[in-house]
């Protein structure tokens, strides 16, 4: 049975993919099909979280999401550009409270806050954002910045 | 790791049809997909064909009065977000809130944590103490039995060939509550849980507990000394005894036997102070 | 705390930075191990033939090394593949590479290998329940031994007013970087080229070239962002593969490993038993006796760092003069024992710390001025006879323990503080050297290193660049070379980065300015500044723009190159009071004391730790927000040593935790609140006195909460980790 094309938008460009086998992953299309690697590949069993990309504005383990069951859809990645003002906000966060060290885990955090943003708009309580970055793992910050980061964007900076 | 196919039915006839076009366990369905893929990753899939669910119109919430009817594909931060459900069933809010983490709670469903059975899932025992029942179409007709018929053990269910779990009904709402201990407070998977909930129409109890083999279990004999009300610090005690001496716990890699022997008591007095404590307990 | 921004973050925070697991070339094929199906056995056949017939597919095993790399001498006692006998689960018995990782798994399911299984030995406390003494030495389990002395133990354990014995263990950890170890392999021409995530491009030179029996002329190693070290990442791994497999197919080859892998092959702490006792005698000690089992893996005989470099820790920075202290290294069925975050020096501090807390306790005495009674200062002997250098444990005590007064003024009953240290010294390898260019414009540091996140190359060299040459930080900046365009560098390890290369740039300034004031026609060193752009140099009575005072030759290159090379002094202890094996000297004496104030659950035995804070005898400061960073996250990281992690080990040595569900490193909720203050003054061994911090931070944190929580319920546990089962048995909760 021949797999049927895909159409998504990936920050905001229309891609359509032929001949994606059913069994791939949102995270190896994105990083091998189409080159952005920006979204990282941990334990590809959603106990991480570094693979976090939003699926229609909702965070979502694209380790542990089909390609295909996501046909149609709009992912958004720690690539997207300027343009998606809450990622933008969330990096710019980061990048003050120094809320990054090797950087591996970022991309994830930053696309889990992102989305819980969107989720749940300025009112997001401080344990609402905490609680919305618990399946993201950091081994070198011991997240204390990271904290800092999400206490500046609930306190509307940056 | 097998290679697969997938289909995308519109309806669940079609669905219920896809799944029989190969022998048996060659057809799987997929809702959210976040045990199903953790499987594959594992190398345990031996379904050739995958069965998406999700053209169909089963991300429902419906009450009637006070009963829920959940659809089985949808997504737990559906159901988490949802505020009468917060309200009237907060054994189950809390325990769905408790999965995992967000991002897997949007795809994440009940249905599909019903389907794998799981004997240290968090959401089983609370279903249990609501007396949940499962509605199944299949190619004989439809089909509702009581969760605690349809889960048996690990990846062990009722469901047979054909069949797909199509909502989770809860007849009454109640207050209740959920208790768990595990070595992680965020996106780990339990060592015990314990779930109770208070019958008001009927004035009885329900104790049900997970992080036992061979399935999450009804402690009925817990339930019972429990009493008929607001339960006396001793009836709490006899029930904490026996939740300690009946309940089958396992020891594994999480936790042993005896140590979640000695918990299940505290556990239980929690839940039950909990649960006596909610605005909607009756005098 | 606000500190300058660090330049690498912009490209992380928009996913452009490249790591090991990212690396992409066209026409690549990817990589996997045939692993060995049992932990001990006789290999009676590998049959590969199934697996290269499957299209696109190349298997190298152990009869193809010859042929790809020649006849060079070869590391005979790591051999790349299993010889013959098969010493730990899922080690290598080929490699394969094939057009997709899909490919590469079924060549590898397609391999049929028969082997005759022999007892597999993975637990310490069966190969010798009790304290084997002499007995050991001919046990061929054992492959290291060590034992030192100074004085006579016996009588002052004969005369003493108490003698207390206790029995502590402790268990094996992984560092668990989020991004696993990954590389990409080719052949251009004559020279084996691999990039490679790691924390020493040189080191997997100098080591990828010895297990290959190649010429280290013919590697070029080539480092990416590092998604976390940890000790992890400090010497080859699977580079030496990637190439072989590169060779053999004529392409370019990825080899990744996946998180399964990572943990079942993971060479990191393992696990320890040790006895401790300690005799006292007028509320001094007077004696200390420390025996060490160290579980150390499938190392080789000879091959061991770990044992006599963990007895120094063990003793602890207390003055001891008599003393025995002896250590078997013990071999079992599992991957070797390889460094972690201060290797072993968390578990060796939570069992002194313990230990000297519980002695006080016995006797009375107030358990933090028992311990301060005996804490080193400068110009103390350390055990093996080593004076101590500048050193600031006491001072960071003193600060710790009036944070721990006012702790346990204001916490609540059931809650518990305390207070635990431990020293580090920071490592030096085998030095390091940097190049620096200073163009018109802006100063350049070329070396070899890559900032692995913990800040030390970037922020860290920055900060003492910037600090040696007065010129403001967007003026200089730091250029990563590969392993044949920079100069040496042992590696980012060992909190050693500051330490060498900070004063190999020291140096090299130096020359700068000196060359620069002679070409003003001054001595000395000339100043330096900017002007309208442009850097100036003055010196004398002279001030000139460098483009003028640069030849021509320079200007074309972009600068005036200046090298400079630290290589660390070379210290020693007192060898005669060395009996058996290998001990180490310090580089310099870093201090730290930690506290925490943590709340037991009664009825679960669930610790959960409500505040911590930080004391660091850090010499000096050189990037305030750098260094912030690494003891929050060393914290961090202790914690998880201290309540959570704990790899488990099936008899037949399987590790039965073998991914991130069930062995749980801290996520975010666990993270109490970490205040963090820095002692300066003592100075080390880097630039302006600056001490390694790096790996400090993990090393008092398993003690503090130990103490904390037998302040918090009285429960005394001689075990790591302090999982809420162990503390409900030492509660008799069960």
């Amino acid at each position: 049975m021949t797999p049927r094309p895909l159409r998504l938008t990936v920050n905001g460009r229309a891609v359509e993919l032929v001949d994606v086998p059913a069994s791939e992953r949102l995270l190896d299309t994105l990083r091998w099909r189409l080159r952005s690697k920006g979204t990282k590949e941990g334990c590809r069993t959603g106990g991480c979280g570094a693979c976090t990309v939003l699926v229609d504005g909702r965070t979502c383990l694209s380790c542990l999401t089909l390609t295909h069951e996501v046909d149609g859809t709009e992912v958004t990645t720690i690539e997207v550009g300027p343009e998606d003002a809450v990622v933008t906000r969330v990096r710019t966060a980061f990048e003050e409270a120094g809320a990054l060290q090797c950087g591996y885990c970022t991309p994830g955090f930053v696309m889990a806050l992102a989305g819980l943003l969107r989720e749940r708009g300025t009112s997001a309580t401080r344990e609402e954002l905490l609680e919305g970055v618990g399946g993201n793992l950091c081994r070198c910050t011991g997240y204390v910045a990271i904290v800092r980061a999400i206490e500046s964007l609930r306190s509307g900076g940056p | 790791m097998a290679a697969f196919d997938l289909v995308v039915p519109e309806t669940a006839e079609e669905a219920i049809a896809a799944l029989q076009t190969l022998g048996p366990g060659e057809a799987a369905p997929i809702a959210g997909g976040t045990d199903l893929l953790h499987d594959v990753e594992e190398g345990r899939l031996l379904a050739r064909r995958i069965i998406s669910l999700r053209r169909l119109p089963w991300r429902t919430l419906d009450w009637n009065g006070n009963a829920l009817t959940i659809g089985s594909t949808l997504p737990l931060r559906a159901l988490e977000d949802d505020r009468q459900v917060r309200e009237r069933y907060p054994g189950l809010y809390e325990a769905v809130r408790n999965v995992g983490s967000v991002a897997l709670r949007h795809r994440a469903t009940l249905g599909g944590n019903l389907v794998r059975s799981a004997p240290s899932s968090d959401l089983i025992p609370v279903l249990l103490t609501l007396d949940a029942e499962v509605d199944l179409v299949g190619p004989h007709g439809d089909r509702r039995v009581p969760v605690d018929r349809f889960v048996q053990a690990s990846r062990r269910t009722d469901l047979r060939t054909g069949e797909l779990v199509r909502s989770i009904r809860l007849p009454e709402a109640r207050p209740s509550a959920f208790f768990w201990q595990r070595v992680r407070p965020s996106n780990d998977i339990s060592q015990i849980v314990l779930a109770v909930a208070f019958a008001p129409a009927e004035r009885s109890w329900r104790v049900a507990v997970g992080g036992v083999t061979p399935r999450p279990t009804l402690l009925a004999e817990a339930a019972t000394a429990l009493g008929a009300g607001r339960p006396s610090p001793d009836a709490v005690r006899r029930a904490a005894e026996s939740a300690s001496a009946r309940a089958p716990f396992m020891t594994d890699r999480r936790a042993s036997e005896e140590y979640r022997r000695r918990l299940v008591g505290t556990l239980l007095e929690r839940a039950v102070a909990s649960t006596v404590g909610t605005a909607g307990f009756p005098a | 705390m606000t500190a300058a921004i660090r330049p690498d973050a912009a490209i992380k925070l928009v996913g452009a930075a490249v790591f090991g697991t990212d690396l992409d070339v066209p026409g690549m094929l990817w990589a996997a191990f045939v692993p060995a199906p049992v932990a001990h056995g006789q290999i009676r056949s590998l049959d590969l033939r199934a697996a290269r017939a499957l299209p696109g597919v190349t298997v190298v095993g152990p009869e193809e090394l010859a042929g790809l790399v020649g006849p060079g001498e070869r590391d005979q006692e790591r051999p790349l593949f299993a010889q013959g006998e098969i010493l730990y689960r899922n080690q290598p018995l080929a490699v394969v590479a094939a057009p997709s990782a899909l490919e590469a798994r079924a060549a590898v399911a397609a391999v049929r290998v028969e082997v005759d299984p022999l007892p597999v030995v993975v637990d310490l406390e069966t190969i010798f329940p009790e304290w084997p003494g002499s007995e050991a030495d001919a046990s061929p389990a054992v492959t290291a031994h060590v034992r030192a002395r100074h004085g006579n133990v016996e009588a002052e354990v004969r005369r003493a007013d108490r003698v207390v014995s206790e029995i502590y263990r402790t268990a094996s950890v992984h560092q668990v970087a989020l991004e696993p170890h990954a590389c990409v392999a080719e052949i251009r021409g004559d020279t084996w080229y691999v990039r490679t995530t790691t924390q020493s491009p040189f080191g997997v030179r100098e080591d990828a070239s010895s297990l290959l029996g190649l010429p280290e002329s013919s590697l070029v190693v080539e480092g990416t962002w590092v998604g976390g070290g940890f000790g992890g990442k400090g010497s080859s791994f699977l580079e030496p593969y990637a190439l072989l497999l590169a060779r053999a197919t004529g392409r370019p080859v990825r080899f990744a490993l996946g998180y399964r892998e990572e943990f079942r092959l993971g060479r990191t702490t393992l696990p320890a038993v040790i006895r401790m006792e300690t005799a006292v005698t007028g509320g001094r000690i007077r004696a200390r006796r420390v025996r060490l089992l160290l579980d150390v893996g499938n190392s080789l005989p000879g091959r061991d760092f770990a044992t006599g470099y963990s007895i120094g820790f063990l003793l602890g920075p207390y003055r001891t003069k008599t003393f025995e202290v002896e250590g078997y290294a013990v071999r079992t069925h599992k991957p070797p024992f390889g460094p972690h975050r201060a290797p072993f020096a968390p578990q060796c501090a939570f069992v002194v710390e313990s230990h000297l807390d519980h002695v006080a306790r016995e006797l009375n005495l107030d358990p933090e001025e028992f311990r301060a009674r005996h804490m080193w200062q400068e110009g103390d002997m350390t055990p093996l006879g080593q004076k101590v250098g500048p050193f600031g444990l006491a001072t960071a005590f003193e600060r710790a323990r009036a944070t721990a007064r006012q702790w346990r003024a204001e916490a609540p009953a059931g809650h518990g503080v305390g207070v635990g240290c431990g020293f580090w010294s920071t490592s030096t390898g085998a030095g390091g050297e940097v190049r620096l260019r200073l163009g018109p414009r802006r100063l350049v540091v070329v070396e070899g290193e890559r900032e692995i996140g913990s800040g030390s190359v970037l922020a860290g060299l920055t900060a003492v660049a910037v600090r040696v040459t007065g010129l403001p930080r967007d003026r200089v900046s730091i250029e990563y070379g590969n392993t044949s365009e920079a100069p040496f560098d042992s590696g980012v390890y060992g909190s050693r980065t500051l330490a060498v290369l900070g004063r190999a740039i020291e140096e090299a300034v130096v020359g700068l300015r000196r060359t620069l004031a002679e070409r003003l026609g001054a001595r000395g060193q000339a100043e330096l500044s900017i002007e309208r752009d442009e850097i100036y140099a003055e010196a004398g009575e002279r001030r000139a723009a460098l483009s003028v005072l640069l030849t021509p030759e320079e200007g074309a290159a972009g600068g005036i190159v200046s090298e400079g090379r630290h290589v660390a002094p070379p210290r020693s202890i007192d060898e005669s009071r060395v009996v058996a094996g290998t001990f180490y000297p310090y580089t310099d004496f870093t201090g730290v004391a930690h506290v925490a104030q943590v709340a037991v659950d009664p009825a679960t035995g669930a610790v959960r730790v409500e505040r911590y804070a930080a004391y660091h005898d850090a010499g000096t400061v050189v990037d305030a927000g750098a260094a912030q960073a690494q003891v929050e996250g060393g914290v961090a990281m202790g914690l998880g040593t201290a309540l959570t992690e704990e790899a488990i080990w099936s008899d037949d040595g399987r590790l039965v935790n073998d991914g991130l569900l069930d062995y749980r490193i801290p996520t975010l909720a666990e993270v109490p609140p970490i205040t963090v203050e820095f002692i300066e003054g003592f100075a080390g061994a880097g630039p302006f006195g600056a001490k390694g911090l790096g790996e400090p931070p993990i090393i008092p944190v398993p003690a503090t909460v130990a103490i904390a929580v037998r302040a918090a319920c009285g429960a005394h546990l001689t075990e790591l980790p302090l999982t809420a089962e162990r503390v409900a048995r030492a509660l008799k909760l069960l």
